[in-house]
């Protein structure tokens, strides 16, 4: 590397600043910093003359590191690396300043301390970046395939987008035909439609299907170029990295070749095994070779292993026009390689079994929701009668009960969201079809909270369906007079009700999807408490999880409607698309690494690593050393903080360079006060720092901020190092433990902090020194009151006297 | 049984919820489970478990303490065996007896079954008739109740200090 040549381009805002920071004499100060060769004051760098000003002296060869300071530092940093890296430096090479919010109109009431302060922050950073190193910039390949996990509602329409924008497309479905819970359901809220309609392919067979919603079966959906359908299929296992995954896929067999059965039907007809059909609700038998409904995809016959002779029997075989049973078909394996991987495996019924005293599972005539469906549905085992199941007889008189299993502390405590509107569905198509029906719905709260959705329960009770709110406590059955008694208790009037019903429908809770917690497993992603997939963020990443290049829709992170799924269906194809649509990822190696020499393979920082991106692998006999994924890195450096012997470091803020700054930060004081290290993190803690600068709330400029990626880099030594630098105090500001931006990080750097304290005790030094603060953007007023009361602590403390070994 | 109080406040729940057993009322979410799993309910209108859960909630301390619902409950601890929310309903009522106990609110039938355990260790007295019986079924007559040691635990637990009075509730 050639010598190290400093350029420091300080901004005064406008002559803003300049009206408190003496800039005459930080200029002075500045010059005679060691390695500085060039200086500029200016209106603003980060942008139009100011930024040719950095360019030039790049391109001119006068500087080769560069120090700006600059406002709102995280967007000028944008705009200068940029414009640096385009003038021919290595972008990393740079080190941006705040001397407006953290400096000058925080200590406005005080100029010349300010302007100490000032002098100080830009030494700390021309320190830095006499230490930085060039990073290099990496590209990572990523396929344009996606495997889409999950063959309902959700599967389909995100499978769709992607197809459609040209990704090639696999989508697993386990069952032997598509549609999910959805094609069960046959009817949804708000609009009473066919579950079955979906957004068919809008683009080239839009001129064959002419609308765009069509019935699964008529879609095209299986026509659409680059879409590869596989049922009876499941995903075994998972390697390799974002963007370049091999996913292994169990197929089992279906003994009906797809390509040749014509559905005509005459299979079932010599079948000899008749079986209680699962789908139906056991309302009605099926052969052991059989389809749904005549309205599935693919409309393509399937034996069930479980139940069938095979070659002892064969009359299936003998009878097939087009020769399309072949039963010596095998389970095959299917390996793919594909870039992004979609769970959109859905969501099931609770099993009310549980709950003894509703007797389900005992009392034919106690159903659920999903049973009451096959019912309403014209295809199904009853043709659209609705039946108690015991004799078959006409259900006259129904009583629904909601939260059966859900807003449950001993079984599922939350609220599945879409149970209320399923009962208000059912109830009026059962009341609009047969309207001497006597319908009750016992309630806790009715929630019919989405768009159109209180319309509906409206019409519900113009229609004359009954409301009790109150939980049942108990379902009996009189098996003489064939009658179930709900017992109940109205609440509104305060009255005990005993309901007399023939049919009595649960609405159990909503939960994930069978098999969730294997696929979790074998995609590496996390579980919430409730089971379900769990996203980045509820609010900003709802699609997408920590395992970077698999991301989420539909029910498999929580129950939803139908409309809700197909946002959340689109919205996974987006982020998926965007993902993948660059065919790379490109990003600087601001990543960790380690000294293969120091490592003792302990395995703590592949535990730590809030994004699997650390991996013991063989070095030699017996041995093993921590391996950094540049993928999977994000930088934040909570591994560097973990490693309990130094041998992991981030390439973008070395230990050195963090001395080096502090040593610089508490080189000058210029107040009466005690100095503070307040070591920030660079997301919320620094944005909290940034705002009470903003909103120009007043703290003493004894207080030196050194930002770092995360809290949790911080090691306990370097808390000792800043006492031995000559700070009276320090403080250390993190997000919110649960809002932390790398997750464990604020946590991480609580234990340090709680360490610290002990050994301080044990040093002689007053705990009380050091302490911990959490913060966020919207806090500026706790920085700047924390910071006074901080000094305030301090200076009852007296001066920190060390003795120097 | 009406609501007197014309204002709400959360002082008296949060009195039960710092005793023992009145940790959860406030749980609570009001699904009448068990009101409609009361064997004491279904034979008079004057005991709801629910309503003396919302009536604590809102605040109704008075109409509580010296009203005589709570005294109704006969422990049956369905309520509680089946509440979603897990609000450990029968105690809570315990809770409520406790508080009243100390406001010297105390019907006589408990009052008679404190004496018993303090002046003979038991709550139900040994009568002649029971000790016949037993002799004609060739069981042991009742052994009389070890005093000293009963009297020892009543004093450790702070029960021999409670002033059982006699109070409106009957």
């Amino acid at each position: 590397m050639s010598e190290v040549k400093v350029g420091v381009f300080l901004s005064d805002c406008g002559k803003q600043l300049s009206k408190i920071l003496d800039f005459d004499a930080i200029i002075d100060f500045v010059k005679n910093v060691s390695g500085v060769t060039y200086v500029a004051r200016g209106s603003e760098f980060w942008r139009g003359q100011g930024l040719q000003t950095i360019v030039d002296s790049i391109k001119t060869g006068k500087v080769n590191r560069v120090v700006v300071a600059e406002s709102v530092s995280k967007i000028s940093e944008i705009t200068i690396t940029k414009a640096v890296e385009e003038a021919g430096l290595n972008a990393s090479l740079v080190d941006v300043v705040d001397l407006k919010d953290h400096c000058a109109w925080p200590h406005r009431d005080a100029p010349s301390e300010a302007t100490e302060k000032a002098k100080a922050m830009i030494l700390a950073s021309i320190e830095r970046v006499k230490l930085l190193e060039p990073i290099e910039k990496l590209e990572f390949p990523t396929l344009k395939s996606v495997l889409v996990i999950g063959g309902g509602i959700a599967g389909m329409q995100t499978a769709e987008d992607l197809a459609d924008m040209g990704f090639e497309v696999h989508l697993v479905e386990k069952e032997s035909f598509l549609g999910g819970l959805a094609a069960r359901a046959v009817r949804f809220f708000p609009t009473d439609d066919c579950a079955i309609c979906i957004q068919s392919p809008t683009s080239d067979l839009k001129t064959v299907t002419n609308t765009s919603r069509k019935c699964v079966y008529r879609s095209g959906f299986s026509e659409i170029p680059n879409i590869n359908i596989l049922t009876n299929s499941k995903v075994v296992k998972v390697e390799g990295v974002p963007g370049n995954y091999k996913v292994t896929i169990e197929k089992k067999p279906r003994y009906v070749n797809e390509k040749k059965c014509v559905g005509c039907d005459l299979c079932t007809t010599v079948c000899p095994i008749e079986v209680p059909d699962e789908y139906n609700a056991k309302l009605k038998t099926r052969k052991a070779i059989y389809i749904n409904t005549p309205l599935v995809y693919p409309p393509v016959y399937v034996i069930d292993a479980e139940t069938c002779k095979f070659n002892e029997c064969a009359k299936c075989v003998e009878v097939c026009p087009t020769n399309a049973i072949e039963l010596n078909q095998k389970t095959e394996q299917i390996t793919l390689d594909v870039g992004s991987i979609i769970v959109a495996t859905g969501f099931k019924e609770y099993d009310p079994s549980v709950i003894k005293e509703y007797h389900y599972g005992e009392y034919p005539d106690v159903i659920t929701h999903l049973e009451l469906a096959r019912m309403i549905d014209g295809f199904g085992p009853t043709n659209g009668e609705i039946i108690r199941p015991s004799d078959r007889k006409p259900a006259k008189r129904i009583v629904f009960v909601q939260c059966v299993g859900s807003r449950d502390r001993r079984w599922n405590p939350y609220c599945s969201s879409i149970c209320c509107m399923i009962s208000l569905k059912h109830a009026t198509l059962i009341k609009e079809a047969f309207p001497e029906t006597d319908i009750t719905i016992c309630y806790i709260d009715i929630r019919a909270t989405g768009r159109e959705h209180e319309y509906y329960y409206e019409k519900a009770r113009e229609m004359g369906i009954n409301f009790v709110k109150g939980r049942p406590a108990e379902i009996s059955h009189d098996p003489e007079e064939k009658v179930l008694t709900v017992d109940v208790e109205d609440e509104l009037l305060g009255r005990l009700l005993e309901l007399k019903a023939d049919l009595v429908v649960l609405a159990p809770a909503m939960v994930p999807a069978e098999g969730t917690k294997e696929l979790a497993e074998i995609l590496g992603l996390e579980l919430d408490q409730d089971g379900f997939f769990k996203e980045y963020n509820p609010k900003l990443r709802p699609t997408e999880t920590k395992r970077r290049g698999i991301f989420l829709c539909g029910g498999a992170t929580f129950p939803k409607d139908a409309p809700t799924t197909s946002l959340h269906a689109h919205s996974a194809a987006v982020k998926t698309a965007k993902f993948l649509t660059k065919g790379k990822i490109t990003k600087y190696q601001k990543t960790a690494v380690v000294n293969e020499d120091y490592c003792g393979d302990c395995e703590f920082c592949p535990v730590t690593c809030p994004y699997g991106a650390i991996t013991l692998v063989p070095k030699d006999e017996g041995h093993f050393v921590a391996q950094v994924s540049d993928l999977l890195c994000e930088g934040c450096g909570v591994c560097v903080g973990t490693c309990p012997v130094g041998a992991i470091e981030l390439r973008h803020l070395r230990p050195n360079q963090i001395s080096a700054q502090m040593k610089a930060l508490l080189s000058v004081n210029g107040t009466s006060k005690p100095l503070i290290l307040a070591i920030s993190c660079s997301e919320c803690g620094n944005a909290a720092v940034d705002s009470s600068g903003m909103a120009m709330m007043q703290y003493p400029a004894n207080i030196r901020v050194l930002k770092v990626p995360c809290a949790g880099l911080l090691q306990v030594q370097q808390i000792f190092e800043a006492f031995k630098t000559g700070a009276q105090g320090v403080m250390v500001i993190g997000c919110k433990p649960d809002g932390c931006h790398y997750e464990v990080g604020s946590e991480k750097a609580k234990r340090k902090v709680d360490l610290a304290k002990i050994l301080l005790k044990e040093y002689g030094i007053e705990p009380e020194r050091l302490e911990m603060f959490n913060m966020v953007y919207i806090e500026g007023d706790k920085f700047a009151e924390t910071a006074r009361k901080m000094t305030e602590r301090i200076e009852k403390l007296g001066l920190l006297q060390l003795i120097s070994s | 049984m009406t609501y007197e109080e014309k204002s709400v406040s959360s002082k008296f729940s949060d009195e039960i919820r710092h005793r023992l057993g009145g940790e959860t009322i406030a749980f609570c979410y009001q699904c009448g489970t068990c009101a409609s799993s009361c064997p004491v309910a279904k034979v008079t209108d004057k005991y709801n478990p629910r309503e003396i859960i919302k009536l604590s909630l809102l605040g109704a301390r008075k109409e509580i303490v010296a009203g005589d619902t709570i005294w109704l409950c006969c422990s049956c601890y369905n309520c509680q065996e089946r509440c979603p929310q897990e609000v450990e309903i029968a105690d809570v009522i315990y809770t409520l007896r406790n508080i009243a106990i100390q406001e010297g609110n105390v019907p006589d039938i408990y009052v008679a079954f404190a004496e018993g355990i303090s002046n003979e260790g038991r709550i139900v007295p040994v009568s002649k008739f029971a000790e016949k019986k037993r002799e004609e079924y060739g069981l042991p007559p009742i052994k009389p109740a070890n005093m000293d040691a009963l009297r020892k635990i009543l004093q450790a637990t702070s029960f021999s200090k409670i002033q059982f009075k006699k109070g409106e509730a009957q």
